[in-house]
């Protein structure tokens, strides 16, 4: 809500409250039905945010949040004395704006390809189709990329036999990234357009045969009605995948990763797994997460203030 | 009311119900172990292994197993939640940074001044008991290891029709006999390689390396301060032997994405034969061969290590004298500490040893004639179901401190060869880490990151992927990135027990 709706509606100051305070008594029971919601979200989101102090602790599960000794920022500088974290956020960063630059964009091509299709029933056929890599385990994707880009592999011999070079598929560090890249387009590409595709059905059809009607062809209906239509859901998306600009998910390159392409597939979230569960280093990794979503938070408010000045209406 | 009455007399029957079942009930001990048989489901209510451990102790066996390879992840989960915590764990690693830091932390009890009182624990190696301490306070009862176990195992059949019949003393007979059996490997069709390599290299680097004279993981110069291995130049020599058979073609050039459950397998399907591994699974690869190849001959040799080029027989520690240990977790109440102590006393005697090893006679294994254990019947039966659905893993348990006290399997020729190295005269060959029972700080923060570095460089570096003046490169990045600061820690903490 703008704050000029807002004005507008409740009025400023003391106004805004004794308001509030009338809509409360007049429709208490649409309040009451609030409360199991507010509930929930006081309870298992805001509380355990309060966790987060471990980051300033020597946290020790065994003397609990508040019997642990307070170490400051010691965590965090011993983060960036370690010329290690360098490496670690240019693979997070590399491996993030890949993945916006080219999975970013692959939903909303699938989404308007499929709005182009004629046949209805072909169409939801191939939808269904669509959102079935969704639901196979990025653990089933892997093993699958391993027996066709292994060494035995059909891809692979594939290759070699029309290059005559072997390609290494999984363990040249040149082409992880690609692979990763691939597997998330391959798997989550079809889920993806679910969004856009609601966003079409909102398109009036009036628009396009009056286009027609001026002579527009495909191209320019799809440049002219079509996308406009979908921008504010597009960039929408964009503010939100900026959030999580920073967040790779460990599962994934921990399954791809061995010791020749271990250079590139150690992100923040692969170091955070390894060193705060496997190593135990609670507090340590806190940190590194707490500093993940203080940059996340700056990328969503500057995205958001990017998205407001071109005119869209954003996130919030 | 009245109904608020009836409720309340429920409830206190049904209090008093429960605390007199208690009294009835035997003790009841929470355990993790690691699970090696997750194929068979174990029997937890209806187990006659558990309700004769029962019987013997009055201590109830809940066991919680979880898959051997998750077992590290798990441990870590476990001590992150000290309110679920089982009363006893096995701990696979007694050095690594999460055990140091929990014991630390106060998740164990400390047994230091109770063990005196329990017999067979007291009987136990003070060496080791010494090496597993953190601060100088004991937190569990290591499970004894043989420490020969590391060596080299060959296919001696393939050997011999390459003309090797001998069995390699020295690293030049060891080379002879790698190259002639990738001669083997040219004459057949199959994608067969000499040294069967996985993704798990520690083992194979650590044979290889120290076999060729360098120390193991850490070495002390003559100035008494610690160095890393990687320094010596006998560490690169054994590395770029590795490094010369890959390039030859000796060695699965994908050997980094072999997973390490494959290992036997490759070798079951006659498509590596040499390995550098424990050297009891020579005479199980054999065994195996005999049973689903029907061969009837001896086709896999066992050598501990070779002569390296000073000819010094220099063998590689496959454990430090014991596999991890058993620990007490506080979710003992501290007054059942003693029946919980009392019950580990039991487990190293003969009868506990049988039971977590072999389970019970006519059940899960037997004894013939010849006085010798076998885990199948008489009647030849496939009886491996039950035996696993009903032993699981329990022998994880054992701490076996004052050695194996249970029923012996009949000795084949390879099974004595290889108790035959259980004697001072190798013992006294091993090469131990001298910073094995040392704490540095860095090594707790940043160990695991910095091993994996050093691992990876090694794993390419055989691969041909670097070349010497890369390796030296990741030498500095290490060295720079806490690897000094590790060796500066060490050789302190080295100096002052020395001094001791």
């Amino acid at each position: 809500m703008k704050k000029a709706e807002r004005v507008a509606l409740y009025g400023t100051g003391k106004d805004y409250w004794k308001r509030l305070w009338n809509d409360i008594r007049g429709s208490y029971w649409l309040y009451l039905m609030m409360i199991p919601g507010i509930i929930y979200f006081v309870v298992f989101k805001y509380l355990p945010m309060w966790g987060v102090v471990i980051a300033f602790e020597n946290y020790s599960p065994f003397a609990g949040i508040f019997g642990s000794q307070w170490v400051g920022l010691k965590w965090f500088k011993f983060f960036f004395s370690n010329k290690m974290w360098t490496r670690y956020l240019s693979n997070t960063l590399i491996l993030s704006f890949m993945n916006l630059a080219l999975y970013f964009p692959a939903p909303i091509i699938l989404a308007l390809m499929l709005n182009e299709m004629r046949h209805l029933r072909y169409k939801k056929l191939m939808q269904t189709l669509l959102y079935v890599p969704h639901f196979i385990s990025i653990v089933i994707v892997v093993s699958i990329t391993y027996v066709i880009f292994g060494s035995d592999g059909i891809v692979y011999k594939l290759t070699a036999a029309l290059t005559g070079t072997e390609v290494k598929y999984l363990s040249d560090p040149g082409i992880f990234r690609w692979m990763i890249i691939g597997q998330t387009i391959w798997k989550e590409t079809g889920w993806g357009t679910i969004i856009f595709l609601a966003a079409l059905t909102s398109v009036d059809t009036e628009l396009y045969e009056a286009a027609m009607v001026d002579g527009a062809n495909r191209w320019q209906r799809l440049w002219h009605i079509t996308l406009p239509a979908i921008r504010s859901t597009i960039v929408l998306m964009l503010v939100l995948r900026m959030g999580s600009v920073l967040d790779t998910g460990h599962e994934h390159l921990i399954l791809m990763s061995n010791a020749l392409n271990r250079s590139v597939s150690q992100t923040l979230d692969v170091f955070v797994y390894q060193q705060g569960i496997t190593s135990g280093q609670y507090s340590y990794t806190t940190a590194i997460g707490l500093l993940k979503s203080l940059v996340s938070i700056i990328l969503i408010v500057t995205s958001n203030k990017i998205a407001h000045a071109l005119g869209e209406s954003g996130l919030y | 009311m009245k109904k608020f009455l009836s409720l309340l007399l429920a409830a206190m029957m049904l209090l008093s119900m429960t605390s007199f079942a208690a009294a009835e009930e035997p003790f009841v001990l929470t355990v993790m172990l690691p699970d090696f048989y997750t194929d068979y489901d174990f029997n937890t209510t209806d187990n006659p292994v558990l309700d004769a451990i029962e019987a013997a102790t009055g201590v109830r066996l809940d066991v919680q197993f979880v898959a051997n390879s998750a077992y590290g992840d798990q441990t870590s989960y476990t001590l992150a939640d000290p309110a679920n915590m089982p009363m006893v764990m096995a701990l696979t690693g007694a050095r690594d940074p999460i055990v140091i830091t929990s014991a630390q932390a106060g998740a164990f009890w400390d047994i230091t001044d109770m063990i005196k009182d329990y017999p067979n624990l007291a009987a136990g190696s003070q060496g080791i008991y010494d090496n597993i301490s953190v601060d100088g306070r004991l937190y569990g009862i290591y499970r004894a290891r043989q420490q020969v176990r590391g060596g080299i195992y060959y296919r001696s059949d393939i050997a011999a029709a390459q003309g090797i019949t001998e069995e390699p003393q020295t690293i030049e007979d060891l080379t002879k006999l790698a190259y002639a059996l990738l001669e083997h490997c040219k004459t057949t069709e199959a994608d067969d390689y000499v040294l069967n390599m996985v993704k798990y290299v520690a083992g194979t680097i650590g044979i290889a390396t120290v076999s060729h004279g360098a120390p193991f993981n850490w070495g002390v110069n003559e100035a008494g301060e610690i160095y890393p291995a990687h320094q010596s130049p006998a560490y690169r020599e054994g590395l770029k032997w590795l490094r010369d058979l890959y390039a030859a073609g000796g060695i699965d050039p994908d050997f980094m994405n072999v997973e390490s459950g494959e290992w036997d397998k490759i070798e079951r399907n006659g498509l590596a034969f040499m390995r550098f591994d424990c050297m009891d699974n020579t005479y199980r690869q054999q065994e195996w061969f005999e049973k689903n190849e029907g061969i009837t001959d001896i086709i896999w040799a066992m050598i501990p290590g070779v002569k390296d080029d000073d000819g010094v027989m220099k063998l590689w520690p496959q454990n430090a004298g014991y596999s991890g240990e058993i620990v007490i977790t506080k979710a003992v109440k501290e007054a059942d500490l003693p029946k919980v102590l009392s019950f580990l006393d039991w487990c190293n005697t003969a009868e506990g040893q049988t039971l977590l090893n072999c389970g019970l006679e006519g059940v899960t294994y037997w004894i013939y004639d010849d006085g010798y254990m076998y885990t199948t019947p008489a009647t030849g039966e496939d009886v491996a179901t039950q035996i696993h659905t009903i032993q699981g893993s329990l022998n994880q348990l054992g701490m076996n401190v004052m050695g194996s006290l249970t029923p012996t399997v009949a000795q084949t020729a390879l099974r004595k060869e290889y108790a035959g190295y259980y004697t001072a005269e190798y013992t006294n060959l091993i090469v131990n880490d001298p910073c094995h029972a040392l704490t540095s700080e860095t090594n707790i923060m940043m160990g695991t990151t910095l091993s994996q570095m050093l691992e990876d460089a090694h794993v390419q570096y055989i691969a041909g992927i670097i070349d010497d003046a890369g390796l030296e490169a990741v030498y500095e990045e290490w060295a720079a990135l806490g690897g000094d600061a590790m060796t500066a820690e060490y050789t302190a903490a080295y100096q002052a027990a020395q001094a001791k």
